[in-house]
């Protein structure tokens, strides 16, 4: 046999040609003539998932979705807290060194206590001191802002007048001033039951526009209970005096125990009066409550609803949207990066079995 | 005017599958083949070769023409799947293919004929896969060099280098069954 030559091997090859079944050939015309229907091995599971063409721009839809679901949420959130800092806003506790004042005006003590000896021993403290078991004393206060009109500053004094009463508060201090917007207003230095205080800010909030409300906590707690454990060991020493000047014999001796005495007796009425000014700190609030007119200093805190604060609520909301969106990019970022990473792995991989195959 | 374009807008996918039929038609035997030259399984072939349509039927919006014809894209894809259906199987190219059929050659063409085909079958047998791959590529589908290359990535000149060596290798491997 002679060696084929180039035509006749690729002719003898193409006759080596495999050829399909006629079988083969009309059903996969048919199939595709058909479009080449999809043949599941699983037919009830025909679905699959969408091109990335559909998932792209649907994964997109959905996080600006969620980024402005939770701007939406979040904004809200944000004016309800706005609007409840004006309430709740906690001011530092206030200074100490205002004690001398706040003693000055403080209001007559239901157990006005004399600063006598004798009558000082007999009465009872106002609150029961029991060394180890201490109630928390809190002092507190609050400043209200109102904004009315000029023509209302009037009635609206009223109206705190009669609300303070209304809650057993005294009125320590007011001014009120007539004239333009701006210049009109009231002032008001209260004291009010700590007991009351919520429902009486409740009732001077309903007086007019609120503008701020401020409120600040001061626990004086130590101080109380060191001022009634000093009075306690006061008691003490002075039964032991008076002990001792039954059992004095001498004129001389009489004397110097009476001179101690005087002196212990004023060392505890000033304890005394020191408590019960401690006592009035806890017992009653101090409330500045000023009436303003014209235009409020926080424009944004009252007021109609206009296109600046339109404007200022879009961007708010645009700020939050994009504060979302970098978050969720911030999660979505390394998952993608990850699942392209897989991704390109699994190419590779594949691609190298492919060549591998064949060697 | 605008019913005209509507017209041409709802004939645009049709030409498409117009291209497609046109495509599968004048390839599917060669697919075939080639795929049947790869896997030597027939049953395997038709699976992998319905599969292959199938698949580039689902990619056919998404064929470029600036990047190859749509027979070099076509193959690509029947090889992609033709190597799948190996790895899948855990096959190598070089089991033992199925036995040529004596039969199918016509009697007419003579002993002669019949045992040169034999002998040219043989010796395609003894190629290496990679090879056996190139000279199916050329003659079971008739591809060109630079579809070829482009089934295979790799360049034309390439293609056509391997391609010549493997003829060599063919023809000495005639020779020697000779």
């Amino acid at each position: 046999m002679e060696t084929p030559r180039d035509e006749q091997l690729a002719a003898d090859l193409r006759a080596l040609r495999p050829a399909p079944r006629p079988e083969f050939t009309a059903e996969l015309d048919e199939r595709a003539a058909a479009g080449f229907p999809r043949r599941s091995h699983w037919p009830q599971l025909s679905w699959r998932l969408p091109s990335l063409r559909v998932l792209i721009p649907a994964g997109g839809v959905a996080v600006i979705a969620i980024a402005f679901v939770t701007a939406l949420s979040v904004s809200n959130d944000s004016g309800s807290s706005s609007e409840s800092s004006g309430v709740l806003n906690m001011t530092p506790p206030a200074d100490s060194s205002s004690e001398p004042e706040h003693a000055a005006e403080a209001p007559p003590a239901p157990s006005a206590a004399s600063a006598g000896a004798a009558e000082v021993e007999a009465q009872p403290f106002s609150r029961e001191v029991k060394p180890g078991i201490h109630k928390r004393a809190v002092e507190r206060s609050a400043e209200l802002v109102l904004g009315a009109a000029p023509a209302d500053v009037a009635d609206d004094s009223a109206e705190v007048f009669e609300a303070v009463h209304a809650h057993d508060g005294i009125v320590m201090r007011s001014s009120t001033r007539e004239g333009e917007p701006g210049v009109a207003g009231a002032r008001f230095e209260l004291l009010i039951p700590s007991a009351k205080l919520g429902d009486a800010l409740a009732a001077l909030s309903a007086i007019d526009e609120v503008r701020s409300r401020h409120e600040a906590t001061d626990d004086i707690t130590a101080p109380t209970v060191q001022t009634g454990e000093l009075l306690q060991d006061s008691k003490a020493r002075i039964d032991s005096l008076l002990a001792q000047l039954e059992a004095a014999e001498t004129e001389s001796e009489r004397e110097a125990v009476e001179a101690e005495l005087a002196a212990e007796r004023r060392h505890r009425a000033a304890l005394r009066a020191q408590l019960q000014h401690l006592e009035r700190r806890a017992d009653y609030s101090r409330v500045l409550v000023r009436i303003e007119t014209g235009a409020s200093e926080d424009s944004s805190g009252g007021g109609a609803w206009g296109v600046d604060d339109a404007l200022g609520d879009a961007g708010h909301i645009l700020a939050i949207a994009a504060a979302v969106a970098v978050v969720a990019l911030a999660i979505l970022g390394p998952i993608s990066l990850v699942a392209l990473l897989a991704w390109l792995t699994h190419r590779a991989w594949v691609r190298r079995e492919r060549r591998r195959v064949l060697s | 005017m605008e019913q005209a374009l509507v017209a041409e807008a709802k004939d645009a996918p049709r030409a498409a599958d117009l291209a497609f039929d046109r495509l599968y038609r004048s390839s599917r035997d060669d697919v075939y083949a080639y795929v049947a030259s790869l896997l030597r399984d027939a049953t395997a072939a038709e699976e992998v070769t319905a599969a292959a349509f199938e698949r580039a039927y689902r990619k056919r919006n998404r064929f470029d023409p600036e990047r190859g014809e749509p027979r070099a894209w076509l193959f690509g894809i029947a090889r992609n799947a033709a190597l799948d259906e190996l790895r899948r199987r855990g096959r190598q190219a070089e089991l033992t293919a199925e036995p040529a059929d004596l039969e199918s050659f016509a009697p007419s063409e003579g002993a002669e004929h019949n045992e040169r085909r034999l002998a040219v079958s043989a010796a395609l047998e003894s190629l290496e896969p990679r090879e056996r791959e190139l000279i199916a590529l050329k003659f079971f589908a008739g591809l060109e060099n630079r579809e070829i290359a482009r089934v295979l990535g790799i360049s034309e000149s390439n293609a056509g280098t391997k391609l010549h060596r493997a003829m060599t290798k063919l023809r000495e491997a005639c020779d020697g069954n000779a």
